[in-house]
C-alpha cells in the first residue's frame, strides 16, 4: 500500500516574497477570520454527520439520520435509497448532500428528478437544506451552475447532453429510479455515461418486476457489484436457484441500498380504511361487454382484455381505442363488425360506475383524489363531476412542469378533487388529502403502492380512506376479488412485495394477469389460477414476515 | 476556534473589508466596495469597461439572509455549505494568508520584540472517508522552541501592522525558511507514528473494487474502453488514500519576550 502525500510547497516561497516585498500582507482580524473559516469547515472525524446541528430548525427522524450516516460511512455515497413510499426519500438525500458539501467535497452536483417534481426539489433544498440549487429554465448554463436540478428528459436531450457529460459532477442524483431498470433505454445509457463521483438513486420500488432490474441499477453505482449480466441473470433467474444464493444476493444488495419499511421506524402511521364498491352495469352496457368479450374473443384475446378494460373505465376510452382499431383494419367482415360495436357504445347511457363515483364524492365532502387508467376517463370525469358542480383539476404526466405545481396548488386552496392517470401517482405529495378513490386498478400492485404512497405518507394526519370501485363479473371484479383482497395489498403496507414478485419469477406481473385472464376458458378457470397465484402471493408474504420478526431484517 | 454565529461571522468579515453593513440579526445590508464588488459578484467585463473608460464603478449592494425567506425576496440565502459563502471562505483565504504583526505594547523603555514564524496547517487524511486537523504550530525564531496551538496565543495579545514605539525587532537566528523546515518536519514525523488504519482499509477498498470493475468490463467491447476509464478514475478518486498538508496562513509575530506563552516545547518531545 501507498499513502499519497503531498506537500504544500508554494507557501513559504510566497510568504518570504512578501514579507521581503511588504506587499499581500493582512490584518490581524482577517488573519484570525481566515483562521475560522477553515476551523469551522473541517471535518474533524471520519465518522458522524455534521449536517444535522446546523439544520436545527428541521426535524429529522431516526431512521433518516442513520441512511444519511450509512451512507456516507460505509457506501460512500454510492447507494441506492429505497425507503417505502412516504418515509423521506428526498430528506435523507438532501442530508447526504448537504454533508458532502459541509465538508468541501461536492461542488458540482446534478440532480435528475421527474419533470413534475422539479420545483418540489429545488423548494426542498433549499428550505430544509439551504443548498441553492437552480432548476433548469430554457437555457441552462451547465458549466457555470453549480447544483443543478432538472428533468432526465431535458437532460438527455441535445443540445443538453454533450454539455453535461462533459462535466465533471461530484454529485448526480437520479429520483424515481426504477425508471432506469432497463439497460437498454437512452436514459439508462446516458446516466451511465455521466462523470460523477458519488451517486444516489431514489426508488421506493428497487425491483419492480425481475432480479435484472436491481442488477442494472447497481451496476450504475458498482459496474461488477453483481458480476456481469449474464452470468447474474443465468444465476437468478433460473430455476436452479437456491437458497443459499438469495442469501449471498441479498448481503452484497445491502452493502449498496438501505431500505427503510413503515414498520421499522417509530412513527405512528394513521390508519388505511379500505372499502370496495360494487357497481352493477346496466343492461345495455352488459350486452355490449359481452358482445366484445365474444365478437374478438376468437381473434385474439389479449387485445379483447384491453377493450374490456377500458369498457368498465368509461364508454369515451373504449370508443377511443376500438376507433383507432378500426383504422388499421384490413379484413372487411371484421370491420363492419367493429363498426357496429362502436355505434353501440356511442349509443351508451352515462356510465354506471361513474355515476356512482361521483355520488361517492358528494357524500365524502372533502378533499379526494381520483385514479384512472385512461385520459378519456379523466376528461369524462372531470366533465360528469363539473355537470354535478364539483370542480376538479387534472393530472397527468405529460403536464408541463409549471401547470403540475398550478394544479397541485388548486387541488390543495380550491377544489375538492383532482383526477390523475398513472403518471400523476409518482412523487407528488399530497398529505393533506385523506380520500382516495381507485377508479380502476393498476393491474401491479406495486403500482398501486405508489398511488397510495401520495396520501399515505409521512405528514398525514387523518386516517385514510381508500376506495375501490368494481364492476361486477367484469375481469375489474376477478382483479380485486381474487388478487388484491386475498393478498391484503390494501390494508397493509405493501412490505416486501416487491422481493416477492421477483421471487416468483413472473416476469412482469400485469402480462400475467392479462395471460391468466386470456386464456382461461370459463370464469370459472379464472378462479382457481387467480386464488392459486394469490395464495402463492400471501404465503411467501407470511414467509417473509416470519423472517423479518426473526430479525433477519433487510436494512441494517 | 470555529464559526458559531454565522451572521456575526459575515458582519465581521465585511467589515473588515472596509464594506458599510445594516443588520437585523437575520438581514444584512452590504453597500459593498470596488474590491468586493469585483471579488464576489462575478461580473468581470462590467469592471473591465469601467477601467476601459476611466469612469468610478458602482459597487452593489448584496442582500443576504441568513435565515429562509419567501421564495419572492431579493435576498440571497446563505449558509453553511452554500457556494456564497464557499466563494466568501476562499476570499478570505486569500486575504489572511501572510502576515507580519507586532504586538501592541506602551512602554518607554526599549523593548526587544523577539519573532516567532507561525503556521495554521490543515491536515487531511483522505481515504474512503476523509478527517482533518487544523494545527497551529509556532516556533521561537530566536532558541527554536516550537509551540502548538499557537493561536489560542496570538488571541489573547493585541497586534499592530507596524512596530511600536521604543520597540525594536530582534534579527531571527533561526532563519525563515530554516523555522519553516522544522515544522514541517516535525508534522511529517507526527503522521508517521499512528497506524494508518483508514488508509489500509480504503486502499483495499480500492483493490475490490477496481478487480470488479474489470470483471465487470472483461467481456464488453472496445468501445466500452471509456467507461471503463471513466469508472477506473472516479474508483481511485473515492478511495486512494492521501494525507495532504495545505498551510492555511502564516507568517511573523513579534512579540515581548515577558509576555507569557504558555508552552511545552514541542521540538524536544521527538528528538
Amino acid at each position: 500500500m501507498q499513502i499519497k502525500l503531498r506537500q504544500d510547497t508554494s507557501f513559504i516561497e510566497d510568504l518570504s516574497k512578501n514579507l521581503s516585498e511588504e506587499n499581500n500582507l493582512s490584518s490581524w482580524e482577517l488573519f484570525q477570520l481566515s483562521y475560522h473559516t477553515v476551523d469551522s469547515t473541517i471535518t474533524r472525524k471520519f465518522s458522524g454527520l455534521n449536517g444535522p446541528k446546523l439544520l436545527p430548525h428541521v426535524n429529522f427522524l431516526t431512521h433518516q439520520l442513520a441512511c444519511a450516516q450509512q451512507v456516507v460511512e460505509e457506501m460512500n455515497g454510492r447507494a441506492i435509497l429505497a425507503d417505502e413510499v412516504g418515509l423521506g426519500k428526498t430528506i435523507e438525500a438532501g442530508l447526504i448532500l448537504k454533508e458532502y458539501m459541509l465538508r468541501g467535497l461536492v461542488k458540482k452536483a446534478l440532480i435528475l428528478v421527474p419533470a413534475s417534481l422539479v420545483n418540489q426539489w429545488g423548494q426542498e433544498l433549499a428550505q430544509k437544506f439551504y443548498i441553492p440549487a437552480v432548476t433548469a429554465r430554457k437555457k441552462p448554463l451547465w458549466d457555470q451552475q453549480d447544483i443543478m436540478i432538472t428533468s432526465i428528459d431535458t437532460a438527455k436531450r441535445d443540445p443538453h447532453r454533450d454539455k453535461i457529460l462533459s462535466q465533471d459532477y461530484d454529485f448526480v442524483l437520479v429520483d424515481e429510479a426504477h425508471k432506469l431498470k432497463n439497460s437498454q433505454t437512452k436514459n439508462y445509457q446516458f446516466v451511465r455515461s455521466l462523470k460523477k463521483k458519488y451517486c444516489l438513486l431514489l426508488t421506493a420500488t428497487p425491483i419492480q418486476n425481475k432480479l435484472t432490474d436491481i442488477f442494472n441499477l447497481v451496476s450504475i453505482l458498482k459496474p461488477g457489484f453483481l458480476g456481469d449480466y449474464e452470468s447474474f441473470s443465468k444465476k437468478f433467474n433460473k430455476k436452479n436457484r437456491n437458497a443459499e444464493d438469495d442469501q449471498y444476493l441479498k448481503r452484497l444488495i445491502q452493502k449498496v441500498m438501505v431500505r427503510n419499511r413503515r414498520e421499522d421506524t417509530n412513527i405512528k402511521w394513521t390508519k388505511r380504511k379500505v372499502e370496495t364498491i360494487y357497481v352493477d352495469f346496466t343492461n345495455r352496457e352488459a350486452d355490449v361487454y359481452q358482445k366484445i368479450e365474444k365478437a374478438l374473443a376468437n381473434k385474439s384475446r389479449f387485445s379483447s382484455l384491453v377493450y374490456l378494460r377500458e369498457l368498465c373505465s368509461s364508454r369515451e376510452a373504449c370508443f377511443l381505442s376500438l376507433k383507432k382499431d378500426i383504422e388499421q383494419e384490413t379484413d372487411h367482415n371484421a370491420k363492419k363488425n367493429k363498426i357496429d360495436l362502436l355505434h353501440e357504445i356511442e349509443q351508451l347511457p352515462q356510465h354506471a360506475k361513474a355515476i356512482e363515483a361521483v355520488e361517492l364524492v358528494k357524500s365524502i365532502n372533502d378533499k379526494c383524489i381520483i385514479f384512472t387508467e385512461y385520459r378519456a376517463t379523466q376528461v369524462y370525469l372531470q366533465w360528469l363531476l363539473q355537470q354535478h358542480g364539483i370542480k376538479s383539476v387534472p393530472f397527468r404526466g405529460g403536464f408541463k412542469r409549471g401547470k403540475k405545481d398550478w394544479m397541485k396548488q388548486l387541488f390543495e386552496n380550491q377544489v375538492q378533487v383532482m383526477i390523475a392517470t398513472e403518471a400523476g401517482g409518482e412523487g407528488i405529495n399530497l398529505q393533506f388529502c385523506s380520500h382516495l378513490i381507485n377508479y380502476d386498478l393498476p393491474w401491479n400492485p406495486m403500482r398501486l403502492e405508489q398511488r397510495i404512497g401520495r396520501i399515505h405518507r409521512f405528514g398525514q394526519k387523518e386516517d385514510v380512506h381508500i376506495y375501490n370501485f368494481a364492476i361486477r363479473n367484469t375481469i375489474e371484479d376477478h382483479v380485486l376479488q381474487l388478487l388484491y383482497k386475498k393478498i391484503q395489498l390494501f390494508e397493509r403496507v405493501i412490505g416486501n412485495l416487491d422481493a416477492i414478485l421477483a421471487d416468483l419469477k413472473l416476469s412482469n406481473f400485469e402480462d400475467e394477469i392479462s395471460s391468466i385472464l386470456a386464456e382461461s376458458h370459463s370464469a370459472g378457470e379464472i378462479k382457481v389460477k387467480m386464488n392459486n397465484l394469490a395464495a402463492v402471493i400471501a404465503q411467501a408474504q407470511s414467509l417473509n414476515e416470519k423472517e423479518q420478526k426473526n430479525g433477519n431484517r433487510e436494512s441494517s | 476556534m470555529a464559526i458559531e454565529n454565522l451572521h456575526n461571522f459575515l458582519y465581521d468579515y465585511f467589515s473588515a473589508n472596509h464594506c458599510i453593513v445594516t443588520s437585523d440579526g437575520r438581514h444584512l445590508d452590504v453597500q459593498l466596495t470596488d474590491v468586493l464588488d469585483e471579488k464576489l459578484m462575478n461580473r468581470p467585463f462590467y469592471w473591465q469597461y469601467v477601467r476601459k473608460l476611466g469612469m468610478n464603478g458602482e459597487p452593489q449592494m448584496l442582500k443576504l439572509s441568513t435565515e429562509v425567506e419567501d421564495p419572492t425576496s431579493d435576498r440571497e440565502l446563505i449558509h453553511f455549505g452554500t457556494p456564497r459563502l464557499q466563494q466568501i471562505y476562499s476570499h478570505l483565504q486569500e486575504q489572511g494568508k501572510f502576515v507580519r504583526l507586532y504586538q501592541k505594547l506602551a512602554v518607554n523603555n526599549q523593548t526587544p520584540l523577539i519573532p516567532w514564524l507561525v503556521l495554521n496547517i490543515k491536515i487531511s487524511f483522505i481515504g474512503k472517508e476523509k478527517k482533518e486537523e487544523l494545527r497551529s504550530i509556532g516556533i521561537n525564531m530566536i532558541n527554536g522552541v516550537m509551540i502548538s496551538q499557537m493561536i489560542e496565543s496570538l488571541e489573547k495579545i493585541d497586534w499592530e501592522s507596524s512596530i511600536c514605539d521604543y520597540c525594536y525587532p530582534i534579527s531571527p537566528l533561526i532563519r525563515l525558511r530554516n523555522s519553516y523546515q522544522r515544522i514541517i518536519d516535525y508534522l511529517t514525523e507526527q503522521i508517521k507514528i499512528p497506524e494508518h488504519d483508514w488508509a489500509i482499509e480504503s486502499w483495499k477498498r480500492m483493490q475490490e473494487e477496481k478487480e470488479l470493475l474489470a470483471y465487470f468490463y472483461k467481456t464488453s467491447s472496445d468501445n466500452e474502453k471509456d467507461l471503463y476509464q471513466t469508472e477506473e478514475n472516479a474508483i481511485e478518486a473515492l478511495y486512494q488514500p492521501r494525507i495532504e498538508f495545505e498551510i492555511v496562513n502564516g507568517g511573523i509575530f513579534h512579540i515581548s519576550k515577558s509576555t507569557n506563552i504558555p508552552f511545552t516545547d514541542i521540538s524536544q518531545n521527538e528528538q
